[in-house]
């Protein structure tokens, strides 16, 4: 690969302290996710999957260890930077969907645009435009208890793309969903991956999900495999 | 969409607890509103004090009278333009003798010059003035006691013992909010007359009109002075002063009060910031979600307190709107009709009102403080951990 | 029956919304208590005045002793008849008084207030035997001298050990001691020689009052037609706890509505408080309630379980506000009392009844609120339960 890669994590160390207790979870961990891949993140639950995830969206800071990302080095931004960060490169997909109920779909998918300048009616049709990509714009009206699990996710999948970031972050997106929607959703993610060129990290549990990654990886321990 | 919305809907997204708080505060707001009027009304005596009147008691005790003589000396005084005298009766209705009312023995010569705030028909003054046991009764009293103009009525005396008799000769309405309407006026000289000769010719109080109320104190104590070498001395104070000392009579029971609003404003404290805490707790997951997608610390506490600003404006809302019946239709009627003496007019302030709105959005927002800082405080990974 | 452990343990978990709800119905609590411990001083402190075997003797009409007046000549008459107790030399035991009401400067304020003083016989110490100096002596008959009250010993401007008041021009009494009578109304009032106070108001030899201790409790209905028959005469008789009864009168109905009132408002506030809370509480809890009922508890033990936590969590608030409410033993409560227009402290009084009355209340507060949210959780679903 001649690019930089999008994702570059250097001897990543991060540990959780409860209490007195120290629970190293990702020890000297060295990761890379090229421009425009599609990578899959599989491992037994404990492994660190989800803990590398929060570390690439800029959720969460490493104890020692490098974190780039777009270009950025993250591990030594402040919370104000990280916010920002996520804001502008990162679009997270969540297990559960984490829609607002009292938000209709669109409104929901304007959300993140509320960080912006963009104008009322800017943010509008970005937030149309976005739910048209996932297929869902005669829903937006709609509220997510209106919603099936499967257009939920699609819904979240539009918040997540909305301010076009350039790398898609997903936690087990599919965990929730009936075989007919899980291949809905990651159809779509395919899509985005192809069409739009954007970098996707998705953990999972699920074998049919990972096939659809372009590159599967697994981690044990806090250790690629 | 924009945050306020954002913070309007979660405030209505657990109705049954909104509904639930809501209720609570505005009967917490009910119960402030009636307790700050009974101060307010209660100082309306104060507050619509006549500024040019000036009255004079004995200096040791009200109870002790003054020689009928001193009101010519009054009268004589520079800057005086207008004086009267009354004498407390203190007699009481014998078919009702624990309800009480306030009943003078006045000068009828003067003494609706100097209170014209009483204001009667001037044919029944005059027909009042030709009648030695004519009688002027406030309108509230006048219902309360079933009188009507040209009815006789008995009064049982306490302090001049034996029955009264009296002609209603006219109702006085008011002109000023401050004036008791449930007061009964009679002759001095009908009194004076019916004494024994060692007890005639005095007098309870005097008033007197004067002519730049700015000289108040200067001319009581131009009063006090004249008699300062006679056997009876004198206190004089402006009709402002008096109802001053009155309402200090009462003040522990003022302060009282005050405690009780203070604690009703705690209660209401913390039913908001239960019902505030209880929210940001179930949504925690949801202040993660936020902070995922790019949404600072400050913008969490934005929603949270703008919810806590939403809840208290409803409640607010509603307690006032439910004050005025209960307040002012209500107990306001009752207390008027029956401690006009203590309650001439029992109407909620417009400054009660907006006290008590302003109080329930502050206490939103106090309440809403501490739940707020606390979500914002919390890690992302931490908030969204919380998710199931 | 689900163990009381669960309970507790579910009440430790929700630490902030359990004290919330806790401390508002402990200010409930604290309030209300607050207002049965004033209403118990009022009685304590007026009751303890008046004893049964004490006749009082009035003017026919007058309805206290500041409004009466009876001529010496009468006093003779008043004590000469066989129910009146006799001293060892045959004198009878009773006590001719004459009351009235001083206006002095109030300490902390920039106003006056009212005292009563009561010009009492020179034996006045042996009459009421209850009445203990605490500081200085008994003044000497003929000086100009007074003794005062516990209870207003301060308050006034020249109310305290050797400061002095005025009582007529160029005449001051001199404070020489000071007494206590068990919280009775006396310690609210200044005493000095009958004949002080007779000559320096102008009252001649009028008295207010005769007192005097029957030979029996039983014989007070023989003496008081014996008098009340002699029309020349013109007095009323009243047992002397009946005479304070009627005196507190008015100040215990206006304490006990404004109780009412504010228990009323304050109650509504605490339900709805706790309604919130077990609400929550609930619906939080569904889960836990599904797998209760899956492992065979009944609909009527997860009622009974969810209304013995709110009881708990009302009675954790009653304890507190109980306890918090006895510092109120400390205050003390100046009061106007209507009938003499002068001031009496009261005392907060914490006897047993009235905290077990608080934590009564507290209680079917819990229940009250508890009531339907413990409905709702006996109504749910297994399944449904389980499976949110």
């Amino acid at each position: 690969m001649s690019a930089e890669p999008i994702v570059k994590l250097s001897a990543v160390n991060k540990t959780y302290f409860r209490g007195s207790e120290s629970i190293p979870v990702l020890d000297g961990l060295d990761f890379e996710v090229p421009d425009g891949a599609f990578q899959a993140l599989m491992g037994p639950s404990g492994s660190g999957k989800s803990t590398l995830l929060h570390l690439i969206a800029g959720l969460d800071r490493p104890t020692k260890g490098s974190v780039q990302v777009a270009g950025k080095e993250l591990s030594k931004m402040s919370d104000a930077e990280l916010a920002a960060f996520r804001a502008n490169h990162i679009g997270f997909i969540f297990q559960s969907y984490n829609l607002l109920p009292v938000l209709t779909a669109q409104e929901n998918v304007e959300l993140p645009l509320l960080l912006t300048k963009l104008g009322r009616g800017e943010r509008k049709t970005r937030a149309q435009t976005a739910l048209r990509v996932v297929g869902l714009e005669e829903r937006m009206g709609h509220y997510p208890r209106q919603l099936s699990g499967g257009q939920e996710q699609r819904v979240a999948i539009a918040r997540a793309i909305v301010n076009d970031p350039q790398i898609l972050v997903a936690d087990e997106p599919t965990g929730d969903l009936d075989r007919k929607s899980a291949d809905d959703v990651l159809e779509l993610l395919g899509r985005l991956n192809t069409e739009l060129k954007k970098t996707i990290v998705m953990v999972t549990h699920d074998p049919a999900a990972a096939e659809r990654a372009t590159v599967t990886r697994h981690l044990n321990k806090g250790a690629l495999q | 969409m924009n945050v306020v919305s954002l913070a309007a809907r979660n405030v209505l997204r657990n109705r049954t607890r909104t509904i639930l708080t809501v209720l609570g505060v505005a009967v917490a707001i009910v119960a402030f509103v009636l307790l700050r009027t009974v101060v307010t009304a209660w100082n309306v005596a104060v507050d619509y004090a006549a500024k040019d009147r000036v009255a004079t008691r004995h200096k040791v005790s009200f109870v002790m009278t003054l020689p009928k003589r001193y009101i010519d000396t009054i009268r004589g005084v520079r800057g005086v333009r207008a004086a009267t005298w009354a004498n407390w009766f203190g007699a009481r209705d014998p078919r009702n003798p624990d309800s009480f009312f306030a009943n003078f023995a006045v000068d009828h010569r003067s003494y609706l010059d100097v209170f014209d705030e009483m204001q009667v028909p001037p044919a029944d003054v005059a027909a009042w003035k030709a009648d030695r046991r004519g009688a002027i009764v406030g309108d509230v009293l006048a219902r309360s006691l079933g009188v009507r103009k040209g009815d006789r009525l008995t009064l049982e005396g306490t302090i001049f013992p034996g029955n009264w008799e009296f002609n209603i000769r006219g109702i006085y309405t008011a002109t000023r909010r401050s004036v008791d309407r449930s007061q009964l006026i009679f002759h001095w000289d009908y009194l004076n007359e019916s004494l024994p000769e060692s007890r005639r010719d005095q007098i309870g109080w005097t008033v007197a009109r004067i002519d730049d109320p700015s000289r108040a104190a200067e001319i009581s104590r131009a009063i006090d002075r004249t008699f300062d070498s006679q056997d009876v001395q004198t206190l004089s104070m402006s009709e402002r002063q008096l109802n001053n000392s009155f309402m200090a009579m009462f003040d522990t029971l003022l302060d009282a009060l005050d405690i009780i609003s203070i604690i009703i404003l705690a209660i209401l404290l913390l039913l908001l910031g239960n019902t505030i805490a209880m929210g940001v707790r179930e949504r925690t997951n949801e202040y993660g979600v936020l902070r995922a997608l790019g949404f600072l610390p400050r913008h969490v506490v934005t929603f949270i307190v703008g919810e806590a600003v939403v809840l208290g404006l409803i409640a607010g809302v509603a307690g006032i709107g439910l004050s005025y019946p209960v307040v002012e239709y209500g107990l306001g009627r009752f207390l008027e009709e029956n401690m006009g003496g203590f309650f001439p007019y029992f109407r909620i302030e417009p400054t009660t009102t907006v006290a008590a709105m302003g109080l329930a959005v502050f206490l939103g927002v106090v309440a809403s403080l501490v739940p707020a800082f606390r979500a914002s405080r919390l890690t992302v990974t931490d908030a969204l951990r919380r998710l199931d | 029956m689900v163990p009381i452990v669960y309970n507790l343990r579910s009440l430790a978990v929700r630490k902030t919304t359990t004290l919330a709800t806790a401390g508002g119905v402990a200010l409930v609590v604290f309030v209300f208590a607050a207002v049965l411990m004033l209403s118990e001083g009022v009685k304590r402190t007026l009751g303890r005045s008046g004893s049964d075997d004490i006749a009082i003797v009035l003017r026919d009409g007058s309805d206290a002793e500041l409004s009466s007046g009876i001529e010496a000549p009468q006093i003779a008459l008043i004590t000469a008849p066989s129910e009146v107790k006799r001293r060892g030399g045959g004198a009878p035991d009773a006590a001719a008084e004459i009351v009235a009401v001083l206006s002095l400067d109030k300490v902390g304020t920039d106003g006056q207030s009212n005292a009563q003083i009561r010009g009492v016989p020179d034996d006045v110490m042996s009459f009421r035997p209850s009445v203990r100096l605490v500081a200085g002596r008994v003044p000497r008959p003929g000086a100009d001298e007074a003794m005062i009250g516990n209870a207003i010993r301060g308050r006034f401007r020249g109310l305290d050990m050797g400061q002095s008041f005025e009582i007529r021009k160029n005449r001051n009494l001199t404070v020489v001691g000071v007494f206590e009578d068990g919280g009775s109304s006396y310690e609210s009032e200044i005493w000095a020689g009958r004949d002080q106070v007779q000559s320096a108001l102008g009252r001649g030899t009028v008295v207010s009052s005769v007192r005097v201790r029957l030979r029996s409790r039983d014989v007070f209905e023989r003496y008081q037609r014996q008098l009340q028959s002699n029309r020349q005469l013109g007095v009323d008789v009243m047992r002397e706890s009946d005479y304070y009864a009627k005196q507190s009168e008015g100040l215990s109905i206006f304490i006990n509505a404004l109780g009412i009132l504010v228990a009323f408002f304050f109650s509504v506030g605490a339900v709805i408080g706790a309604m919130i809370t077990m609400h929550a509480s609930v619906a939080n809890r569904s889960r836990e309630i599904g797998t209760l009922r899956a492992l065979g508890f009944k609909r009527w033990q997860i009622l009974l379980c969810f209304l013995l936590e709110s009881s708990i969590l009302a009675l954790v608030g009653g304890l507190l506000g109980a306890a918090a409410s006895l510092s109120m033993a400390l205050v003390r409560f100046p009061m106007v009392n209507f009938a003499s227009w002068s001031e009496i402290v009261f005392t907060f009084e914490p006897t047993p009844g009235v905290i077990i009355a608080s934590l009564v209340v507290a209680v079917l507060m819990g229940l009250v609120g508890g009531f339907l949210p413990a409905v709702r959780a006996a109504r749910a679903d297994v399944l449904s339960a389980i499976r949110a």
